[in-house]
């Protein structure tokens, strides 16, 4: 029993430990510290509509533990429904980062107030539906794993 | 079954690089995009003057900016509006420079009418409301909008009648003296002529006379003005009434009523 416990640990849980490891560090990397590192720095803060830095840990955060858990339980129904958790959670915080995909920024510049309007809501369609199709894409293998599975049942 | 599994992941990969190229690129050509804001002109035109706000965008970035509007509505305190005037350029492609001018048509003539006549001898201000707004990549519309307050210097402030002397002139006339004053805050010099017909309290006119004035802006003013009537005329001159003013210029004919005594 020992044996196969050791067995399990060092072919299967060990490498995707690893492996959620990697992704973990490799999309902190590209979702957080690259994108901190393009942005320009001389932007000033009153004319962001949100402090994006803030944000930008939120959506980095949010993307580590789904790359994470997803490697851990990949080609699992698990790891499915976790993609799909994923898909909903970043589609929720677009939204919610975005007003609804118009942002609206008062500044003061010297005396006078300027109302500034940001439409992208073409921008958060484009989000959503990249996040609908990971959403099927899902479905669609969780489907195929639950079909596998049914087809390895031994009926003798 | 795994082909559409496959198939839908190269989709999504492709399309978050797509969005990710967009948001860095869209970030950078904002960056990019100059817009230079030259000082307010001031030209004279036929009917008044014309305040022109000449600017210039330099696109350099990435992407396009379509149908850059700029809209201002000047009104006056009491919200009715006395201008409103549209700039519209409908494309600035990546790379080029665009230089356009704003120009606000005042016409004095509207203004100066008997609808604004609180303008004429109060200092007053202008609401001017601006909009601006562009497509930016024919993607992401963006507008703008701001309330400035604009000083308005009435041309005929603190206008005032002083009290009415009459004295003999000849055997037939009587020459009566109308002391008047006023300040120019107006931003343009008042020369015309200016015209008097004062009625005693019974709406009855009593005599007419006219002068020409010449007053730079922001100075005073300060005559007597002599207006001559026949001996029967004044003597249906009463301690207090009306006199009408006309002030007249090229530019614009103003008038209004103005009480004595």
């Amino acid at each position: 029993m020992a044996e196969l416990d050791s067995n399990f640990v060092t072919k299967t849980v060990l490498p995707r430990v690893l492996k959620a490891a990697v992704w973990g560090t490799f999309t902190f990397v590209m979702v957080y510290y690259l994108p901190l590192m393009l942005i320009p720095k001389d932007i000033p803060q009153n004319i962001l509509p949100f402090d994006y830095t803030a944000r930008l840990l939120d959506f980095a955060v949010i993307s580590v533990f789904f790359a994470v858990v997803g490697q851990l339980f990949s080609g699992t129904v698990i790891g499915c429904g976790f993609g799909i958790a994923k898909a909903l959670v970043i589609i929720a915080l677009f939204f919610v980062i975005s007003e609804g995909g118009v942002f609206s920024i008062t500044l003061p510049i010297s005396e006078v107030t300027v109302n500034l309007t940001l439409d992208i809501s073409t921008i958060l369609l484009m989000i959503i539906s990249v996040n609908l199709l990971s959403i099927a894409k899902n479905l669609f293998e969780a489907i195929s794993i639950l079909n596998e599975a049914s087809n390895r049942i031994d009926l003798t | 079954m795994n082909i559409a599994i496959r198939m839908l992941t190269i989709t999504t990969i492709i399309l978050w690089i797509v969005i990710l190229f967009f948001s860095v690129t869209a970030v950078y050509s904002v960056m990019n995009v100059g817009i230079n804001i030259g000082e307010v002109q001031m030209l004279p035109s036929s009917k008044g003057i014309i305040f022109s706000l000449p600017f210039s965008i330099d696109n350099n970035g990435y992407y396009e900016l379509a149908d850059l509007n700029l809209t201002t509505r000047v009104t006056d305190p009491d919200g009715t509006v006395l201008d409103l005037t549209e700039t519209f350029v409908p494309s600035i492609p990546q790379g080029t420079n665009v230089n356009a001018s704003h120009t606000i048509p005042i016409d004095l003539d509207t203004i100066m009418s008997m609808d604004h006549v609180p303008l004429l001898l109060n200092d007053s201000s202008f609401n001017v409301e601006i909009f601006a707004g562009l497509n930016f990549a024919r993607t992401v519309p963006v507008q703008l909008s701001a309330n400035i307050t604009m000083p308005w210097g009435a041309p005929f402030a603190h206008f005032s009648v002083g009290s009415i002397s009459v004295s003999p002139y000849n055997s037939t006339h009587s020459e009566a003296a109308i002391p008047v004053s006023f300040e120019n805050h107006a931003i343009l010099d008042i020369t015309g002529t200016l015209k008097l017909e004062f009625y005693n309290n019974s709406d009855e006119p009593i005599a007419s006379g006219m002068t020409a004035i010449s007053v730079p802006s922001q100075q005073s003013y300060a005559d007597r003005l002599l207006v001559y009537t026949r001996l029967h005329d004044i003597s249906k001159l009463t301690g207090s009434g009306n006199i009408h003013m006309i002030f007249e210029n090229p530019m614009f004919t103003v008038e209004w009523w103005e009480p004595y005594g």
